[in-house]
């Protein structure tokens, strides 16, 4: 009956930024990043590459609660580093790794069918 | 603490080996990358890659035993082949019809009409009766017979061609008829899990197995095979020749601990270790014929990269808010 419709969980509504940055009051060089109508998917690998570099001192991210339909990842850098720039590094990594990965697939499968059918 | 400064790249470079390699069915090794990505990567196959299936449905006239929704319900689960989905539109965001969901960008007809005539047979009404607007857009097993039919080059699998029965929607008595239109559309698994492409998307750590010789060598025969039986699957087995223990198939390992209680439990520790390997993963795809298994995991990379490129940061925010507060702020 109230059930929330189905597209609310992937769907941008009008007026709403998918990505919004708020910095921390009280401590510099850390922030968190709302990002609407995203889930596990896209929070744990951003946390995970955010670890990656030597420059985060924290990262983490939350799904607040199942009918809220985005995640907010929370960043604490260095001095040598923004949260923002931190952010961005890596989504830009990870869109390389993801390119990498897809000619990678291209290659082998290319090898793939030239190997000689065997058993396995 | 010496650290780099900030723009520094930490990129990986992932290893793929495909292993096995069907129409609907993949299995590949996916190495130099975590957890994280690996789990993204199935949850996109299953949850976000688009594919086609019927939405809305009008009914003409059913006289069936099975109630309108009812039908409309089983329409939805048929797979349809959707090469083409990728390049088509959603209906919500689709201009030339304004989400109306009636176009050719965004949506496919199709019309089912079938009626029992007066015999005694039950009439079954298949998938293999409902009739495309748009050829790159049909039933699957339809596809396949039609390929067959054709003699052309053949996407799916031809040994199942020969029993083309279809998917069974309704089965209808003497007098009874069905006829309806319908609509199939864009979506994805997240909407509703008929519009996903994944019949099953697994992934498990590479196992990595050692034997400690030096200790395996002060048991005995007996010994070795309670050890080696009390796996619940068949991961060790003992050469015939210089009676060893060797790993046969570290892959059949379930990470269920049991070869290790065993070996404590004999009073070994070490005897056998076990690591999961981190960065290794072997991946299991399967596909409901939608797309094919390679389709699904190219699809899979290409959705989770727009998926990325939508949560950057735009040029009003991130940066120049930083530095703006910085200003105010001193």
């Amino acid at each position: 009956m109230n059930a929330p419709d189905r597209y609310e969980r992937f769907v941008v509504p009008e007026g709403t930024k998918k990505v919004s940055y708020e910095r921390d009051t009280k401590i510099v060089n850390a922030g968190s990043f709302t990002i609407e109508r995203e889930d596990h998917t896209i929070g744990n690998i951003l946390r995970m590459q955010l670890h990656r570099d030597p420059n985060v001192l924290f990262a983490g991210y939350k799904l607040p609660h199942p009918l809220q339909y985005k995640i907010i990842v929370r960043v604490h850098t260095a001095n040598q580093s923004t949260p923002t720039q931190a952010y961005t590094q890596a989504i830009n990594d990870l869109d390389k790794e993801l390119e990498n990965l897809k000619q990678a697939f291209e290659d082998e499968k290319i090898r793939y069918e030239e190997r000689p059918k065997q058993g396995y | 603490m010496d650290r780099p400064a900030a723009g520094v790249s930490y990129q990986r470079f992932p290893r793929v080996r495909i292993r096995e390699l069907k129409d609907d069915y993949a299995k590949f090794e996916l190495r130099d990358t975590d957890a994280s990505l690996a789990n993204a990567l199935r949850r996109v196959m299953i949850a976000e890659v688009p594919t086609v299936a019927i939405d809305l449905v009008e009914i003409e006239v059913n006289s069936s035993v099975l109630n309108d929704e009812f039908i409309a319900h089983r329409l939805g689960l048929i797979p349809l082949t959707s090469a083409a989905a990728m390049a088509m539109r959603f209906s919500r965001d689709c201009d030339a019809c304004d989400g109306d969901g009636s176009c050719e960008y965004c949506s496919v007809e199709f019309h089912l009409a079938a009626r029992a005539t007066d015999s005694d047979q039950t009439l079954e009404v298949t998938s293999n009766d409902l009739r495309s607007t748009d050829p790159k857009v049909c039933p699957v097993d339809q596809a396949r017979a039609y390929q067959h039919a054709l003699g052309g080059s053949e996407p799916f699998d031809t040994a199942a061609a020969a029993d083309q029965r279809g998917i069974l929607i309704v089965k209808l008595r003497r007098g009874q008829e069905l006829r309806l239109r319908a609509i199939a559309r864009k979506g994805i698994g997240k909407d509703h899990a008929k519009w996903s492409p994944a019949a099953t998307v697994t992934f498990m750590y590479e196992p990595e197995i050692r034997i400690n010789e030096e200790l395996m060598e002060t048991l005995t025969l007996d010994e070795k095979r309670s050890l080696v039986e009390s796996s619940p699957t068949k991961v060790f087995n003992i050469d015939p020749n210089t009676q060893q223990v060797v790993v046969e198939d570290p892959e059949a390992y379930t990470y269920d601990d049991e070869v290790i209680k065993k070996a404590d439990a004999m009073g070994k520790p070490g005897l056998i270790d076990i690591n999961a390997k981190e960065d290794s993963f072997i991946f299991t795809v399967e596909t409901t014929g939608a797309i094919t298994a390679y389709e699904l995991i190219m699809n899979a990379i290409t959705v989770l990269r727009q998926k990325l490129d939508a949560v950057r940061l735009q040029d009003d925010d991130g940066d120049l808010g930083e530095l703006g507060a910085h200003l105010v702020g001193g």
